[in-house]
């Protein structure tokens, strides 16, 4: 048979993001595919390097920008980490909250975007419906819709407005609903079983040995998350489990466990956020001054050479972390190097790699069920 | 008949279509109901056409996911008539969201080449309008207009999706003013920016 | 409640792997240190320092014998003004993490205060640091972690650190065309406007300078 490259180029309804994917094909199966990556490649690695630490925040809202509470967060705790700088509690319980929002709806995105892939166009307008809901609570929060600039060093930049824990609390109530639906459209519809199932396996420890983590790794049935392992916020306070799901074949997880995880990881996040809000210390109605030590702790914003700080984080696809030395330029308040590890860096190669042996039409699902966001992966 | 091989039965076409189409184009030229003609065919087109604008699906960054926004539910793009296709040939508007780096420069020139005419360009979000938060990076180009003419250009970082709808509408208006053909007007047309009355 | 791996089992795994290093490689100049974090919870981690020609041994020392399954990060960063033999930084952020495979329609859902051994993470940093020179190289652990090839290809496409005896090194950030030896993360480039002082006339930044009347951008 014919034997072949296409180039499924940077503009390309399927990537969700600009990067090209080479395939080669033999008639309709592939057998070999090469990636390409770093169309937006900004350098923000080395604009960092000239900027001060509060200035870095909006430019790590940016990496990932459809989980950006969660990437802001993972810079703060890594210059803090740097810089020595304490946090209160109510801080790491707002935080926490804003980055399970967060966490909330970027799945939402990522299911939005994965239907029509699949050909389930409803799902689009259903979850984009979904995730106005908690962009507005995000909203209250950081003020604007997708670019919050919310956390800082020592803390967090507002509290929370008076009224938002019952907005978010029926919000969440009414999205815990919402999600029963889904699973009534999809759990039920042919098309959607034969196009997942079957389809993608990838076993654990091939997934860790290259460096995919996350859900991804979550839905190979071995529990594995930075939340408690490394555990960095007030998760052991609150009431949750991870996600895990069981793979359905010794190869490993398919597309269809891949999927499953994250409608779990939705449940788990609004049971974290109505758990959170009601044991925040100083109460869920009141709201505190910018500045008050309730909430923020004011940080050093020097760094002497040689201080070097790390995170571990659980960003939404995958752990990300960021590795800062200090003793930059302003006599130690900027940052010498900034060093940011994305989790779809990594995953793009490696799952490019698994599609091997697959019909072209699978490439879509393939590639969807990874969640690939190209900010993060071209920083 | 001959016997050269010339065909003497039926006219050829081709030469009758030259001769007539030919004559016909002088008349019309003397009379200047060919200019006349153009301008209204092309004000008959820009009508018709500023209600369906077809947007290509290019996502670069952040401001995609606004565009993806505006077409959803919320904020619905779809009863304005914007309507995202997959194919540059198939489409109108090229909406530049994000910032441009030196390795899709070309690749984004390409895809605004291969647009038919008319076609628009929108250059949504800081990014595309100045290079944004990157302006100082080594790989980011200062701003989609140097290398495509752009018609309206949307501040914010990112603009929200109601921005992004005042956009098109604001390119309706420009469609309907320029009239004829739209290249030929955009030189001397001033592009707009939203938010700037 | 969210179950978390406590600081006692933290402090006692991570003594555990740093002396185990210590142990093995103790007189060859790599030398494995206890660190703790200064945020969040204050947990602790080992930092590794090894000379560039032990690097690979000591790699495969910590995959096979201490199960360090993750390379995460790698990090290059140049010091043109460091002392002579620290022109260079190179920092690998490995894991430590208990994952196996699963047999069909099981899952293991750890506890996490119960894990002992070596099935508690741990995360540890090695720190390599290479001479001041022009010519920066390391040798690979391409072969080792899966995990550190797409890695290696980025350090070396922005800071410019060779790695030997890395199969197909190509550029993975920058366009495929670019200069040789262009490497933009090196300190002696500057970003654009570096200097506020280029673009504008004034202190507070609203005048631009005379050859750039009218300018916009």
């Amino acid at each position: 048979m014919a034997q072949m490259w296409i180039t499924m180029g940077p503009q390309h309804p399927m990537t969700h993001g600009l990067w090209t994917l080479r395939v080669k094909v033999d008639g309709e199966t592939v057998i070999d595919t090469e990636a390409e990556l770093g169309y937006i490649h900004r350098g923000v690695e080395k604009i960092c390097e000239a900027r001060d630490f509060t200035q870095v925040t909006p430019y790590c809202d940016r990496l990932c920008y459809v989980s950006a509470m969660t990437w802001a967060n993972s810079y703060i705790y890594a210059a803090e980490d740097l810089l020595e700088a304490d946090v209160p509690e109510r801080a790491e319980y707002i935080r926490l909250i804003s980055a399970e929002l967060q966490r909330l709806a970027s799945h939402l995105m990522w299911l939005g975007a994965f239907g029509p892939d699949i050909g389930n166009l409803t799902l689009m307008t259903w979850c984009m419906r979904d995730r106005e809901m908690f962009l507005d609570l995000l909203q209250e929060l950081g003020g604007s819709r997708m670019h919050y600039n919310y956390p800082r060093i020592g803390g967090v930049k507002r509290d929370i407005p008076i009224g938002f824990a019952d907005r978010m609390i029926a919000k969440v109530k009414l999205f815990e609903k919402r999600i029963e639906e889904y699973e009534m459209m999809l759990d039920e519809s042919t098309i959607w079983l034969v196009r997942l199932q079957g389809v993608g396996y990838c076993n654990a420890e091939e997934m860790v040995e290259a460096g995919v983590s996350g859900p991804n790794v979550r839905a190979a049935g071995v529990n594995y998350d930075v939340r408690w392992a490394h555990p960095y916020s007030v998760y052991d306070e609150v009431d949750w489990e991870p996600a895990v799901e069981k793979p359905t074949s010794v190869k490993g997880a398919d597309c269809y466990d891949r999927y499953r995880v994250r409608i779990e990881e939705m449940r788990q996040s609004c049971r974290m956020v109505l758990d959170a809000i009601e044991k925040i210390p100083g109460g869920k109605n009141t709201n505190y001054a910018s500045g008050d030590e309730m909430i923020y702790t004011k940080a050093p914003t020097r760094a002497p050479e040689g201080a070097t700080g790390f995170s571990n984080y659980e960003c939404t696809r995958g752990a990300s972390q960021f590795y800062i030395e200090g003793g930059g330029e302003g006599r130690g308040k900027k940052p010498y190097r900034l060093s940011i590890r994305s989790p779809m860096f990594i995953t793009i190669p490696f799952v490019a790699k698994t599609m091997i042996g697959y019909k072209v039409a699978d490439i879509p699902a393939i590639m969807g069920s990874f969640d690939p966001c190209i900010g993060e992966t071209d920083r | 008949m001959a016997d050269t091989g010339e065909n003497f039965a039926a006219f050829n076409s081709r030469a009758l279509v030259e001769m007539v189409g030919g004559v016909t184009d002088e008349a019309l030229k003397v009379t200047k109901i060919k200019q006349f003609l153009s301008v209204l065919a092309g004000r008959f087109f820009n009508w018709a056409g500023r209600k369906s604008l077809f947007t290509l699906h290019l996502g670069i960054k952040c401001c995609a996911i606004e565009m993806a926004a505006a077409a959803t539910p919320r904020f619905d793009g779809d009863r304005f008539g914007v309507l995202f296709r997959s194919s540059p040939r198939q489409s109108d508007v090229l909406l530049v969201n994000g910032p441009i780096s030196k390795k899709f420069a070309d690749k984004i020139v390409r895809l605004w080449e291969q647009m038919p005419e008319p076609k628009y360009c929108i250059a949504m979000g800081e990014c595309a309008i100045s290079g944004g938060p990157y302006f100082q990076s080594y790989n980011i180009l200062e701003g989609v207009d140097t290398v495509i003419p752009v018609d309206v250009y949307i501040p914010g970082c990112p603009p929200r999706p109601e921005a992004l709808i005042d956009g098109f509408g604001l390119l309706r208006e420009k469609i309907i003013r320029i009239g004829g053909a739209p290249s030929s007007g955009r030189d001397s047309e001033k592009p707009i920016i939203v938010g700037d009355e | 409640m969210g179950m978390k791996i406590t600081l006692e089992q933290n402090a006692a795994a991570v003594t555990e792997c740093a002396d185990a290093i210590n142990d093995k490689f103790s007189g060859s100049g790599i030398s494995a240190d206890i660190v703790q974090h200064s945020n969040a919870k204050k947990y602790s981690f080992v930092r590794v320092v090894t000379p560039p020609q032990h690097w690979q041994a000591l790699a495969k020392c910590m995959k096979f014998d201490m199960g360090v399954n993750y390379c995460s990060m790698i990090t290059g960063t140049h010091y043109p003004e460091g002392p002579d033999e620290r022109g260079w930084g190179l920092a690998y952020h490995l894991l430590r993490q208990p994952i196996s495979n699963q047999l069909p329609d099981t899952s293991t859902v750890y506890v996490a205060e119960k894990m002992l051994g070596s099935q508690i993470p741990v995360e540890f940093e090695v720190l390599i640091d290479l001479p001041n020179n022009d010519a920066p190289s390391v040798p690979t652990v391409q072969h080792i972690w899966v995990g550190a090839d797409w890695n290696e290809k980025e350090t070396w496409d922005l800071v410019g650190i060779q790695f030997e005896g890395h199969e197909n090194m190509f550029r993975v950030l920058n366009p495929l065309d670019s200069p040789d030896g262009f490497h933009p993360l090196q300190k002696q480039h500057k970003i654009r406007y570096h200097d506020y002082n280029e673009m504008y006339d004034d202190a507070q930044g609203f005048v631009r300078k005379p050859a750039d009347e009218g300018r916009v951008k």
